[in-house]
């Protein structure tokens, strides 16, 4: 890091002052997930800005390589911590692809409606959160509402809101319950009705349209220069989504969009998680169209697959399968393998090595947040101290996934 | 040498050799159950079935069976290859095996798996085997499904205490007769057998007998599943929390080979295991000797001790200070342990004959006892024979106390409590001990400085065969025990001495080439009397 005093001639400035300087975070308000911005500042504007990510550490990686595979799962819950369902389908689906397994169709969709759940939930928070912080409170209620709906569904399907665990090496930890298609479609359509009710209320907002046009632009060449993917590189017209360009579970077999902005800013990554929101409504609605009422959700093979307790209970066989599977963990073949899927922020990626024992060897995350708050100093320098709270607000860095 | 083609891959053997032992020599496992490298084979288990194909321009071995027609649901009579067991058949030049390439193979362990487990009780959860059961690691490989049969198991006598070790259960025997046939072949005491056939099947010691003798830990060891247990392990740990350690055992000259089994979190040792060597103790150990890794906690010296009190380390120093100041180096005399490790005795050694330059070395030990023509040595020491390496013809203890008695030797520098002498007369000397264990020369020494056992650190000890073995460490140091050649180290700063070595590999690299390397560190050695030259 350079160093931040640096002499500024006497004369440059009208009136001549010492530049200033001030820390933004970690814990602040609006700096979501602990971290840090030292700021010089020249007047209100930014000269410089220095992007400390790193006060959320829990030693993520190095945690995977205690447990048994299946015991990553509470794990990878906690990195992008708004969309927990995302990353258990991630992760189950790096694994699944170094074991060479594929789930049943059922589970497919099933992963594939709780998902989109899971990246509404993500859309919502954030862009609920970055209307609160510039003072539109009720549009984040209506937001959080609406979440909560998601919340109560996913609730229903796993017993837990926000840190399901609900995925499985092979499968789910459940098949989905009776009600589940109906209330996803009785909430979606609330859901959006809800989003439409805020949508109003701000993009007719002179206030909250001036603090955001125009406001942290970034150029899709830029955006792929540092890394970046997701909502926010898409809002720099890069149309760029893993669900489109390497589809993955049966995202080939739907139809949805993928929405674009123009101009990169911090308006077009919120009007891009907008859209984004009525898109994953089209895929759950897909989803649970096709999604077979009854039939297997795991996959039938004893090396992974937990058996039902009843069994455990009352056959040997199933007892040793159990203890097997939870004592040692399922062995999963000698390789390595990078799966990626389509996360909440954008390519969230799995790196795993096995040694062929029932514990990772090594779990290297690649996490969109990571990237994208790398981009962040370059948004804000030379911009305004007031534009920062909702530049990065738009793009919701999460600090569970910047565990780096 | 010979070689066969198992399942494509060429397996050298010598001839004699079964197809399974030439396989296991490289480290290629059939699975199985019956057979133990160390003992016959009977091949009852069925599970280390492999098919042999026929030779060029023969018939193939096969049966006529019938095979369910899963879609019509009718019998239809086929034929499948006569599958042998490989613990049995004898490797011929140039047969073709086929093991983990067969379907059928496959297909039998699957079925022999399935029959072992029909009447096997849920026991996992409480067994002592659970974790190291071979019934669980080939139902992983070669099972995998799930039960068929739904009805009452049968039951057999459990919790059958066959003596005063080991306990037996019935409902989880396999039948192997591993037990059987190690008292019969190993021990040469044929106290156990099978009654009864079939379902009904189970393993009964004698009438009038009980399983007893100097190999019954045995029995539970060569067991595949978990029918025997030791009384002194059972319900005393899970097996998956333990971690193991290469040692040696330290019950008698012979040294065997085990694995010291102890759990990190509590620092506790909790059993032996044999550790397979060929040259030594095959696949085997006694009872006493699988039981002394109880010596690990008992009967320690983990604090200094001066005059009987517990003192700090400083005191214990200052103390071994005050009595060694201004002795005649004529009247002080060294005691190696035959119940330490090489580099500890080298270390006092080099202490006492180099820089103290006494002359007078003696060796204590402990007193010789039980001994059979199996594994058992009469002498109880693990390592007389190093002793004897460093200083060859070293005197016994009793000798030293004739010189005490005659006021020759006022002081003496002692290795290890055990003794196998009465040392009473010792009181009259100045005695300082660094010693594991207490024994009687700890409690007549002025000052006692903790060491650590074998388990705590790294040691070599020569077995009466002379070889040279190293026993790993497991557990940390108890209380504040160090090792004895560091404890060594600090009492001859504390007496005012510069000790040449700070750590096990650089006596190490001292003590490499055996005993002729010791001899030339002392050159002019004779009985007891070295030259300090």
């Amino acid at each position: 890091m350079e160093a931040l005093d640096i002499d500024l001639e006497e004369g440059e400035l009208e009136l001549p002052a010492e530049p200033m300087h001030l820390n933004l975070g970690p814990s602040h308000p609006a700096m979501h997930g602990t971290v840090r911005i030292v700021l010089e500042l020249s007047g209100e504007t930014i000269v410089k800005a220095d992007v400390q990510v790193g006060y959320l550490h829990r030693g993520f990686e190095k945690m995977c390589e205690r447990g048994t595979w299946a015991q990553v799962f509470p794990y990878v819950d906690r990195l992008n911590y708004v969309s927990p369902m995302l990353n258990n389908v991630g992760y189950a689906l790096a694994v699944e692809k170094l074991c060479g397994l594929a789930v049943p169709e059922r589970c497919q969709w099933y992963r594939m409606a709780l998902g989109e759940l899971a990246r509404v939930s993500d859309h919502l928070t954030c862009t609920g959160a970055m209307a609160m912080e510039l003072g539109a409170f009720t549009p984040f209620l209506w937001f959080v509402k609406a979440r909560e709906m998601v919340w109560d569904i996913l609730e229903e399907e796993t017993g837990a809101r926000l840190t399901h665990s609900f995925g499985r090496i092979g499968g789910m930890a459940s098949p989905p319950t009776a009600d589940f298609k109906g209330l996803c479609r009785a909430s979606l359509a609330q859901i959006v009705h809800l989003v439409e009710e805020g949508e109003k209320m701000l993009l007719k907002n002179r206030i909250f349209l001036d603090r955001l046009e125009n406001v942290g632009p970034i150029s899709g060449a830029d955006a792929v220069a540092l890394g970046w993917t997701g909502p926010c590189l898409r809002a720099s017209g890069v149309a760029y989504d893993i669900r489109k360009d390497h589809p993955y579970l049966k995202y080939d077999e739907v139809d949805f969009e993928v929405p674009v902005g123009t101009k990169g800013d911090t308006l077009d990554r919120f009007l891009v998680r907008l859209g984004e929101i009525r898109q994953s409504r089209r895929i759950i609605e897909q989803s649970l169209e096709r999604m077979a009422d009854d039939g297997p959700v795991n996959c039938d093979d004893p090396r992974v697959v937990l058996p039902a307790k009843t069994d455990v209970y009352t056959t040997i066989e199933a007892t040793i399968q159990h203890f097997k599977l939870v004592m040692e963990g399922a062995k999963v073949p000698k390789g390595e393998v990078y799966s990626y899927t389509e996360g909440g922020n954008g390519e969230l990626g799995y790196y795993l090595v096995s040694d062929g024992s029932g514990t990772p060897y090594r779990v290297r995350i690649r996490p969109p947040c990571f990237q994208i708050t790398g981009g962040l100093s370059k948004l804000i320098e030379g911009r305004m101290l007031s534009d920062i709270v909702p530049t990065f607000g738009s793009l919701n860095m999460i600090g569970g996934e910047c565990d780096h | 040498m010979p070689t066969f083609k198992l399942d494509g891959k060429s397996i050298p053997f010598e001839p004699g050799d079964t197809i399974i032992r030439a396989a296991w020599k490289l480290g290629i496992e059939i699975p199985h159950y019956c057979w133990h490298p160390g003992l016959t084979a009977p091949a009852n288990c069925r599970m280390c079935l492999v098919e042999i194909l026929p030779k060029p321009g023969q018939r193939a071995l096969t049966l006529d069976i019938l095979e369910l027609d899963a879609n019509s649901g009718e019998y239809r009579p086929v034929q499948k290859p006569k599958l042998q067991p490989s613990c049995y058949m004898a490797a011929v030049e140039g047969m073709e095996v086929l093991s983990d390439s067969s379907e059928h193979v496959k297909r039998a362990r699957h079925d022999v798996q399935e029959f072992l487990l029909l009447n096997h009780p849920v026991d996992c959860p409480i067994c002592d085997q659970s974790g190291e059961c071979k019934l669980q690691d080939y139902w992983l490989e070669h099972m995998q499904t799930k039960k068929r049969m739904h009805d009452e198991p049968v039951h057999k006598p459990k919790g059958v205490v066959f003596g005063p070790t080991i306990v037996y259960d019935g409902e989880r025997c396999v039948m192997c007769t591993r037990c059987v046939r190690f008292m019969a072949e190993v021990a040469k005491d044929p106290v156990l057998d099978m009654r009864e056939r079939g379902n009904l099947n189970e393993i009964v010691v004698s009438p009038g007998r009980q399983l007893d003798g100097h190999y019954t830990f045995m029995t539970e060891h060569v067991c595949p599943v978990g029918a025997l247990t030791t009384k002194d392990f059972r319900f005393k740990a899970r097996v998956w929390f333990l971690r193991t350690a290469a040692a040696v055992c330290q019950g008698c000259a012979t040294g065997c080979n085990a694995h010291l089994d102890y759990d990190p979190r509590y620092n506790k040792a909790y059993r032996y295991r044999p550790r397979d060597n060929e040259m030594v103790n095959k696949f085997w150990m006694c009872d006493e000797g699988m039981l002394t890794y109880k010596e690990a906690h008992d009967g320690r010296v983990v604090e200094p001790v001066v005059r009987g009190k517990a003192a700090s380390v400083a005191k214990a120093l200052d103390e071994a200070r005050a009595l060694f100041k201004g002795v005649a180096k004529d009247s002080i005399a060294i005691v190696l342990s035959a119940q330490h490790s090489l580099e500890d005795n080298w270390a006092l050694r080099e202490l006492g004959t180099v820089l103290v330059g006494s002359k007078s070395v003696f060796k204590s030990a402990k007193p010789d006892g039980y001994e059979d023509a199996i594994l058992i040595n009469r002498d109880k020491n693990p390592n007389a024979k190093g002793v004897e390496q460093l200083v060859p013809g070293v005197k016994a203890l009793p000798s030293l106390l004739d010189e005490v008695q005659a006021s020759r030797i006022t002081h003496v520098l002692a290795l290890g409590g055990a003794a196998m002498a009465e040392v009473e007369a010792f009181r009259s000397a100045k005695v300082v001990v660094v010693a594991a264990h207490a024994g009687p020369l700890t409690e007549v020494a002025a000052v006692v400085l903790p060491a650590t056992s074998w388990a705590e650190q790294s040691g070599t000890f020569v077995n009466a065969k002379g070889m040279r073995q190293v026993s790993e460490k497991a557990l940390e140091p108890l209380g504040a025990s160090k090792p004895a050649w560091a404890q060594l180290a600090a009492l001859a700063t504390a007496l005012g001495y510069e000790p040449s070595w700070t750590s096990l590999k650089q006596i190490r690299t001292k003590l490499v080439g055996g005993a002729a390397d010791a001899r030339a560190a002392a050159p002019s050695a004779t009985a007891g009397q070295l030259g300090a030259e």
